[in-house]
C-alpha cells in the first residue's frame, strides 16, 4: 500500500505513514481551523490499511506538542482504530512521546491507554527543551 | 514643545493597555492562518514575559480555543455560514496579567438564539469542580459530535479544565441590530 506523507504546517502536524514497513508517525502541533477535514481522509487510509493487517507489528510514533479539543477527538477515533487492529491479532504499540512537564498530554495518554487496551502503550516522556 | 497631537492620541491607547497589563491584544478578522500567526507571537510573548511553562501551556491551549470558536461562529462572516474551512469572522480576543495571573477576554457578535444555546452550555460548567469537568469531557470525547458544532463540543470544557476560577461570560445586546448581541468569554488562568 502507498504511503502517506503530509507535511507539517504551523497548525497541522507532520504525518508519515509507512504502511509496507508499518511503521506510523505524526510529529508536530494540531490544530486545524477543521479537525475532521484534515484528519478524516487518514484515518479512512489507516483504517483501509489495518484491515489488510495479518499477524503484523504495527508501530505508531505520536509525538504532538500539542493538539486542540476537536484534534483530541481525531486521536481518540485513531485509537479505536489501532485497537480494533490489535484485538484482530496484529501487535500494535503505540510511543506517546510528550514533554516530561506536560501533565495534560501524558493524563490524556493513560486515559486512551485505559479505553483502548490490547494496544501496547509505551509512555515516552521527553526532557523539557 | 506642547505635544503633537498624533503621539498624545495614540499614548492614551498605550497608556490604557499599559495600566491593564496587556500582553496581547487583537481586534479584527480571524482565518487559521491569522490564529496561527497570533499563536506565534502570543506563545514568544509568554516565553519573554517569563511565564511559567505549566501556565504558559494552559493559556495557548485556551488561547487557540477561543480564537477558533470566532472562526467557526462569530455571527460577523465574510465567507458563506455554509463554509466549513478558509473561514473569516470577526472577534477580538485579549491576554492580560495581574498580579502575577492571566486573565484571557474573548469577544465576537452572536445570533440571539445561539446566546441562549451558549448560556446552556456555559452555566453549568461554572459550578462544576475540576474532576467534574473532567469527567465530562472524557464522556463527550465518546459521545457523538453535538450537532452544531464544527469541533467536537469539547471546546469550553478544555477552557475549563485550565481556568483557575469558573468562566464568566456575558452578553451585551446591539441596539442597532436586536437580533444580535456580543458574547464575552473570561478564562482566569
Amino acid at each position: 500500500m502507498e504511503s502517506l506523507y503530509i507535511p507539517a504546517t504551523a497548525s497541522s502536524p507532520e504525518i508519515r505513514f509507512d504502511f509496507d514497513r508499518h511503521a506510523l508517525s505524526m510529529r508536530g502541533e494540531s490544530y486545524p481551523e477543521n479537525a475532521a477535514a484534515f484528519y478524516g481522509p487518514l484515518i479512512a487510509q489507516l483504517r483501509a490499511y489495518l484491515e489488510g493487517c495479518r499477524n503484523d507489528s504495527v508501530t505508531m510514533d505520536i509525538a504532538l506538542a500539542y493538539f486542540n479539543s476537536s484534534s483530541t477527538k481525531m486521536l481518540f477515533n485513531i485509537f479505536e482504530a489501532l485497537n480494533g487492529a490489535a484485538r484482530a491479532g496484529n501487535t500494535v504499540v503505540v510511543n506517546w512521546f510528550h514533554d516530561e512537564e506536560d501533565d495534560t498530554i501524558l493524563e490524556f495518554g493513560q486515559e486512551l491507554s485505559d479505553d483502548f487496551t490490547s494496544i501496547r502503550f509505551v509512555d515516552q516522556p521527553v526532557k523539557s527543551a | 514643545m506642547s505635544t503633537p497631537p498624533l503621539i498624545h492620541e495614540y499614548s492614551a491607547f498605550f497608556r490604557i493597555a499599559h495600566e491593564r497589563r496587556v500582553i496581547f491584544y487583537y481586534v479584527g478578522y480571524f482565518s487559521q492562518n491569522i490564529v496561527a500567526a497570533m499563536a506565534e507571537a502570543v506563545k514568544l510573548q509568554l516565553e519573554v514575559s517569563g511565564v511559567g511553562s505549566l501556565t504558559r501551556r494552559k493559556l495557548f491551549s485556551s488561547f487557540i480555543e477561543m480564537a477558533q470558536n470566532i472562526i467557526h461562529y462569530s455571527a460577523d462572516a465574510l465567507t458563506p455560514g455554509n463554509q466549513d474551512t478558509h473561514e473569516l469572522r470577526h472577534g477580538s480576543v485579549c491576554v492580560s496579567e495581574k498580579d502575577g495571573e492571566y486573565v484571557l477576554l474573548c469577544a465576537n457578535p452572536v445570533r440571539t438564539a445561539v446566546a441562549d444555546d451558549l448560556r446552556r452550555v456555559l452555566e453549568p460548567l461554572r459550578s462544576m469542580t475540576l474532576e467534574e469537568i473532567k469527567r465530562a469531557f472524557r464522556e463527550s470525547l465518546r459521545a457523538e459530535t453535538p450537532a452544531g458544532s464544527k469541533g467536537a463540543g469539547l471546546g469550553f470544557l478544555t477552557v475549563a479544565r485550565d481556568a483557575r476560577e469558573p468562566l464568566e461570560f456575558d452578553f451585551q445586546p446591539l441596539e442597532h441590530r436586536p437580533d444580535t448581541a456580543v458574547f464575552y468569554l473570561k478564562a482566569a488562568i
